[in-house]
C-alpha cells in the first residue's frame, strides 16, 4: 500500500481525535511572566462561570465524543471541590464516556485533599503541577505565590491521591538564575521522579510586568545563555530518563499528554470559557478574553468570535508542518500531501532540503524532523515554513 | 548713468572673516535695505550657506553712492561663492567685475581660501583692494596682516585699508577705494550686446532667471535673445535689478549687473558662464573663459525607505533646476535597491545638496562610496572612463589606471607639520614645498590623488592641527597608479555597493575592515555565512557571520496557535524586507550602517 492510500484507510477507520480545553479565568494574583486570560475570583464570578460554560456546550456541534480533556487557566484548582465536581458533570455530559486523558492544572498552593479528591471523583487522570522553581527567590522574583515546601507537599498529596500521570512545570532562564541553579531545580524536580516534565525557557509576552522590565532594561535577553541551559536540560532530562516529545516537554514511556499532541497534529479541539481557542469543522478562533463579554457573546449564542478563520487543507498543512517540526518524531509529509495536494509542496521541498543541507533537518523517506540545532531555531524555521506556503495563503 | 559712474565689485574673503556683516555695513551706509532684512525675506531656504559660512547662490545687489568727487555712482556689489567646490562659479563672479575687496581677518591673518581667492581675482584682471577687517579685536594684529599681504599676496602694505565691519570702522574708506581704484566698466565699446551670465535661479512661476552682467549693448523685454554656446533663441520677458530685491526695469545696458526672465524654463539651459547676445544683431565672439562644468565626484544616492523612491526622484528633480552643475542618472543596486547615480563638483557640493534632500525635501537617504573618474586605458589602446566601481573591466583587460590627483595648499600651525606629512603620506599624496606664514604657521603645497581625500581628509586634517588647519585646492594632473576593484562577497556573491577602486597597498585593510564590519552587522543568520574581500577571484580578506544560537518559543498550547502565527507572520514579513543575496537575509539598513561607518 502506498503513503497515499495508507493515509486515506487510516482516516477512514478512525476519526480524528477531538479534544476539549476549558479556560478557568481565576488567579488569585497576577505571576510577572504570565500573558494569559484571568481575574480575582469572586462567588458570583465562579457562579456565573459555570453556567456560561453549561451553555456554550450546548451550543457545540458534538460530532464525537471527546479524546481528551484539558483545564487550564487561570488556575482551576482556585474553584471549591464542589464547583469542580460541578464542571466536571459539564464536560461528562459532553465526553460520551470517559475520555482517554484527563488534565488539570493545579497551582501548589491550591492542592488540598478535598479538591483533589473532588478531581479524582470527576474522572480526571493527569495533573499538572505549576511549580516553576523550587528556589524562593526565583519564585519571589517570578510573583509566585507558593514556597518551596508547598510543592513539596503539593506533588505528595497528588501522588496520594492516585492520578495516573503527574507533570511538573518549570522554567528556566530566569533573571538572575545562573547554569547550576538551574540543573538543581531540574534535578530536584527529577528526584520527585514525576512521569512528565515541562521545562519552559522563560517568554517575555507582551502586557506582563516582566515585558515591562525588559522594555526598562531592567532585565537583559542573552540568547546564547538561553540556548545553552536548553541544550544542558535536554541532556540532563535524556540521562534521567525523561524522553523529549517536543522543545518543552519531556516524558517517560506512555505518559506523553495526548492533548497537546492532537493540538501540534493539527486534529479538533474545542475549547470553552473566555479567551478559549477552537479548531473544528474547518474554523479556527477564540471566545473574547473577558467574562462578562463571552457571557453576553454565549447569552446571545455565539462563540468562537475572536480571530476566526476557515481553514483549508493547505493552511492544515502549513501548521502541521510549523507546530509539527517543534515535536522531535516530526512530520509524515505523505500524510498531508495527501491532505492537501494543493499545497505548494516543491517549494516546500525546497525549503526543507535547504534546511537539510544546513543540518538543521533530518529526512527519512517522507518523515522530516529538525535536529537538535534546528530545533533551538524553530521559530525562524516556522517562518521559513510560513514564507514557502505563501502562495497559496495568499489565494486561499 | 554713463558707464564710467558704474563700478562692479566683488567682496572675497576666507570663511568668518566677516564678509556678510561688512557687506551689510556697505548697504546701510548708501541706504541700500539691508542684505539680512533680504535674506530673511528671501532666501531662508539657504539654511546650509548660514550654518556652513559659505555662499552657494549669488545675491548680487546695486547701490547708489555719492562719493566725496560729488558724483553718483552706480555700485554693483557681487557676492561669489565661497569654496573651492565651486571655482569656476567663482571665476564667472569676478569675471563679472573689475575690482575685488579682499578682506582679511586682522586677528586670523591669511589663510588658505584667502591665497586661492587673490590669485582667482588676479587671474581675472581685477585691482584688489585689500582691507584689514576686525582692527578692533583685541587679538589683532596688523604689523602680521601687512606683512603677509606683502609676503604672500605681493600687495603692497600701504594699500591696505583698516576696517571693523562690526563697528563701521573704515566704510567710507572702502566705498572712496573702490570708486577710485577700481576701473570703470571694460568692453563697453564692443558694437554688439555682450552679457555674461555668472548664476541662474528656477522660479516656479517665470522659469528660469538669468543673472547677468552686461558688458556692451542693451537688453530689453520683447527682444530676442542668443545663447552662444549652444545658440538657443529666446524672447526676453523682463529685465531688472537687484535692490536687492529683484526690480523690474526698461532696460540693462553696458556695465549693468541685473536680471532678465525669458522663455527658457529650465535652468540647465543656461549655463553659468555662457554669453547673452542679441538675436538681430549677434556679436561673433563670447566673452572670454566659458566651459562645461563637469562633475567630479560620484556616488550613488538611494531613499533609505524604498517607498521614498519617487519622492527622492523629485527631491533631485527640483535641486537640479537650480543647480546645473548636479547631475544624476536612475541605477539600481542588488544590495540598495532603486536608486540614482549622482555627479557633484566636489566634496562640499556632495554634502550640500544631500544635507538639502534630507532637510529640505524631508527624505532620508543613504550614500554610497564616493567616486572620482578613473580613466582606464584597456589592451588594445582603448581608453575608458569610469565614475562608478562596478562598471570597472575586468582586469585582465587593463593595461593601466589613471587617477585624478588635486594640488592642494594647506595652511597649518608648525608644529603640526610632522603630523600633516605622515596623514599626506598615507593619503598616498606627495608633498612639494613649503611657505614660511607667519612665526607659527606655514603653507605646505602637495599633490594628493582625489579619491584619498573624498571621505575623512578634511577631518583628520582638523583634528591633528587642533582646528586650525586651513586647506584649499585645485584640480590637478590624471596619474598611473597602481589601483585595483576590490570586491566584497556574501557566501561568494559580490555585493554592487560595495565594490571600491582602491590602491592595491590599502586593500587589504580597507577589506578586512569591511568584512569585519559586515560580519558585526549582518544579524545571526541561519547557516554560517563567509564575508569575503576579493581583488580578481583572489581572497584577500575574510570574516563570518554568526550562526543563529536559539529562535524559539517555549509554550505552544491549542490557545497559542492563532498568536503564534501572527508573530511567525510578523518574522516572514520581517525577512521579505531584508534584502537576499543567495540564501542570506540583510536587514536593509545593515548596507547603511556599514556605509555609515566608513
Amino acid at each position: 500500500m502506498n503513503g497515499l492510500a495508507q493515509a486515506q484507510a487510516k482516516a477512514s477507520v478512525a476519526p480524528v481525535p477531538l479534544g476539549l480545553y476549558v479556560h478557568v479565568p481565576f488567579c488569585a494574583s497576577t505571576c510577572d511572566f504570565c500573558a494569559f486570560y484571568q481575574m480575582q475570583p469572586t462567588a458570583d464570578g465562579v457562579e456565573r462561570f459555570l453556567a456560561g460554560i453549561g451553555t456554550e456546550a450546548a451550543m457545540v456541534d458534538w460530532t464525537r465524543p471527546v479524546t481528551t480533556v484539558f483545564w487550564g487557566g487561570g488556575t482551576p484548582g482556585l474553584l471549591a471541590p464542589r464547583d469542580l465536581a460541578r464542571l466536571a458533570d459539564t464536560v461528562r455530559a459532553r465526553c460520551g464516556g470517559a475520555p482517554r486523558e484527563w488534565t488539570v492544572e493545579l497551582a501548589p498552593a491550591s492542592v488540598t485533599a478535598a479538591r483533589l479528591a473532588a478531581l479524582r471523583e470527576a474522572g480526571v487522570t493527569r495533573v499538572s503541577l505549576g511549580a516553576q522553581s523550587f528556589q524562593p527567590m526565583l519564585l519571589d522574583a517570578l510573583g509566585r505565590q507558593h514556597s518551596r515546601e508547598q510543592v513539596h507537599r503539593a506533588y505528595e498529596r497528588i501522588r496520594a491521591a492516585g492520578f495516573a500521570s503527574v507533570n511538573i512545570d518549570l522554567m528556566f532562564a530566569l533573571p538572575g538564575q545562573t547554569a547550576e541553579e538551574w540543573a538543581a531545580d531540574v534535578r530536584e524536580a527529577v528526584a520527585l521522579a514525576p512521569d512528565h516534565l515541562s521545562t519552559y525557557c522563560l517568554t517575555f509576552e507582551e502586557d506582563t510586568k516582566l515585558w515591562v522590565k525588559l522594555s526598562q532594561g531592567r532585565v537583559k535577553l542573552d540568547l546564547e545563555h538561553e540556548a545553552q541551559l536548553y541544550e544542558a536540560t535536554w541532556a540532563q532530562l535524556a540521562a534521567a530518563g525523561y524522553a523529549q516529545y517536543e522543545v518543552s516537554n519531556f516524558a517517560r514511556p506512555g505518559h506523553v499528554c495526548a492533548h497537546n499532541l492532537n493540538t501540534w497534529h493539527m486534529h479538533e479541539w474545542v475549547g470553552l470559557g473566555p479567551s478559549a481557542a477552537s479548531q473544528q469543522a474547518g474554523v479556527r478562533g477564540a471566545n473574547i478574553a473577558d467574562l462578562e463579554k463571552w457571557l453576553a457573546h454565549v447569552g446571545r449564542g455565539e462563540r468562537v468570535t475572536e480571530d476566526r478563520v476557515r481553514l483549508t487543507p493547505a493552511a492544515l498543512a502549513e501548521d502541521a508542518l510549523i507546530f509539527g517540526l517543534r515535536m522531535n518524531a516530526g512530520v509524515d509529509l505523505a500524510t498531508w500531501r495527501a491532505r492537501a495536494p494543493e499545497a505548494p509542496w516543491p517549494l516546500v521541498e525546497d525549503m526543507l532540503a535547504t534546511l537539510a543541507g544546513g543540518a538543521l533537518l533530518v529526512r527519512e523517506d517522507d518523515w522530516v524532523r529538525l535536529t537538535d540545532r534546528g530545533r533551538l531555531i524553530a521559530d525562524t524555521i516556522g517562518a521559513e515554513v510560513m514564507a514557502a506556503f505563501e502562495p497559496i495563503t495568499e489565494t486561499a | 548713468m554713463p558707464a564710467k559712474y558704474t563700478r562692479n565689485f566683488c567682496i572675497i574673503a576666507h570663511v568668518d572673516h566677516g564678509k556678510t556683516t561688512l557687506s551689510d555695513r556697505l548697504l546701510e551706509h548708501t541706504n541700500t535695505v539691508a542684505m539680512r532684512v533680504m535674506t530673511a525675506q528671501h532666501l531662508d531656504s539657504m539654511d546650509l550657506e548660514k550654518e556652513r559660512g559659505i555662499t552657494i547662490k549669488s545675491h548680487p545687489v546695486t547701490m547708489t553712492y555719492r562719493a566725496k568727487d560729488g558724483h553718483n555712482y552706480k555700485l554693483n556689489l557681487m557676492d561669489t561663492p565661497g569654496h573651492v567646490d565651486f571655482s569656476y562659479e567663482v571665476s564667472r563672479s569676478l569675471a563679472a567685475c573689475e575690482g575685488a575687496v579682499l578682506l582679511i581677518d586682522a586677528g586670523q591673518g591669511v589663510e588658505a581660501q584667502t591665497v586661492a581667492n587673490a590669485h582667482l581675482a588676479f587671474g581675472q584682471k581685477l585691482k584688489v583692494i585689500p582691507v584689514i577687517n576686525k582692527i578692533d579685536l583685541p587679538s589683532a594684529n596688523l604689523e602680521l596682516c601687512t606683512r603677509q599681504l606683502e609676503d604672500i599676496l605681493t600687495i603692497p602694505a600701504e594699500e591696505a585699508i583698516l576696517a571693523s565691519g562690526k563697528s563701521g570702522i573704515g566704510i567710507t574708506d572702502i566705498l572712496e577705494a573702490v570708486v577710485a581704484r577700481v576701473p570703470p566698466p571694460r568692453w563697453t565699446e564692443y558694437p554688439q550686446t555682450r552679457a555674461l551670465v555668472f548664476d541662474s535661479l528656477y522660479d516656479s512661476y517665470r522659469g528660469c532667471i538669468a543673472y547677468v552682467r552686461v558688458f556692451s549693448g542693451t537688453i530689453k523685454a520683447g527682444e530676442t535673445m542668443v545663447l552662444m554656446s549652444t545658440g538657443q533663441k529666446a524672447e526676453v520677458k523682463e529685465v531688472g535689478v537687484f535692490m536687492p530685491k529683484m526690480e523690474k526695469i526698461a532696460s540693462l545696458g553696458a556695465g549693468d549687473v541685473g536680471y532678465i526672465v525669458s522663455s527658457i524654463k529650465n535652468t540647465a539651459d543656461v549655463k553659468t558662464g555662457d554669453t547673452i547676445t542679441n538675436g538681430a544683431r549677434p556679436a561673433t565672439e563670447m566673452l572670454p573663459g566659458y566651459k562645461e562644468v563637469r562633475p567630479l565626484v560620484f556616488c550613488g544616492l538611494y531613499p533609505l525607505e524604498s517607498d521614498d523612491y519617487e519622492k527622492l526622484k523629485a527631491a533631485l528633480g527640483r535641486l537640479r533646476l537650480n543647480d546645473a552643475a548636479f547631475v544624476y542618472a536612475s541605477e539600481s543596486s542588488l544590495a540598495l535597491g532603486f536608486g540614482f547615480r549622482c555627479g557633484f563638483l566636489g566634496l562640499l557640493h556632495m554634502e550640500i545638496i544631500q544635507e538639502r534632500i534630507r532637510r529640505e525635501h524631508d527624505v532620508e537617504i543613504i550614500s554610497t562610496y564616493p567616486s572620482v573618474i578613473y580613466q582606464v586605458i584597456k589592451q588594445g589602446g582603448e581608453e575608458i572612463s569610469v565614475d562608478n566601481p562596478v562598471n570597472m573591466p575586468d582586469p585582465g583587460t587593463i593595461l593601466e589606471i589613471k587617477e585624478p590627483t588635486i594640488r592642494a595648499s594647506i595652511i597649518i600651525p608648525n608644529d603640526s607639520m610632522g603630523d600633516i606629512l605622515a596623514l599626506i603620506m598615507e593619503k598616498r599624496g606627495t608633498a612639494n614645498h613649503t611657505d614660511t606664514l607667519d612665526a607659527t604657521r606655514v603653507m605646505l603645497h602637495c599633490v594628493l590623488p582625489l579619491n584619498e581625500i573624498l571621505v575623512d581628509f578634511n577631518d583628520r586634517l582638523k583634528s591633528v592641527t587642533h582646528g586650525y588647519g586651513s586647506m584649499d585646492y585645485e584640480l590637478g594632473d590624471y596619474i598611473t597608479s597602481d589601483l585595483v576593484k576590490m570586491d566584497i562577497m556574501i557566501n561568494g556573491d559580490p555585493v554592487d555597493a560595495f565594490a571600491c577602486i582602491v590602491h592595491r597597498e590599502k586593500a587589504d585593510g580597507r577589506g578586512r575592515q569591511l568584512c569585519e564590519k559586515l560580519a558585526e552587522i549582518i544579524p545571526p543568520q541561519m547557516f554560517k555565512v563567509a564575508i569575503q574581500a576579493a581583488i580578481g577571484g583572489k581572497i584577500i580578506a575574510r570574516d563570518n557571520v554568526k550562526e543563529m544560537r536559539k529562535d524559539v518559543t517555549a509554550k505552544c498550547y491549542g490557545g497559542d496557535i492563532s498568536r503564534k502565527r501572527k508573530l511567525l507572520d510578523k518574522q516572514k514579513e520581517g525577512k521579505k524586507k531584508m534584502k537576499q543575496i543567495g540564501k542570506v537575509s540583510i536587514p536593509p539598513d545593515a548596507f547603511i550602517k556599514v556605509l555609515q561607518n566608513n
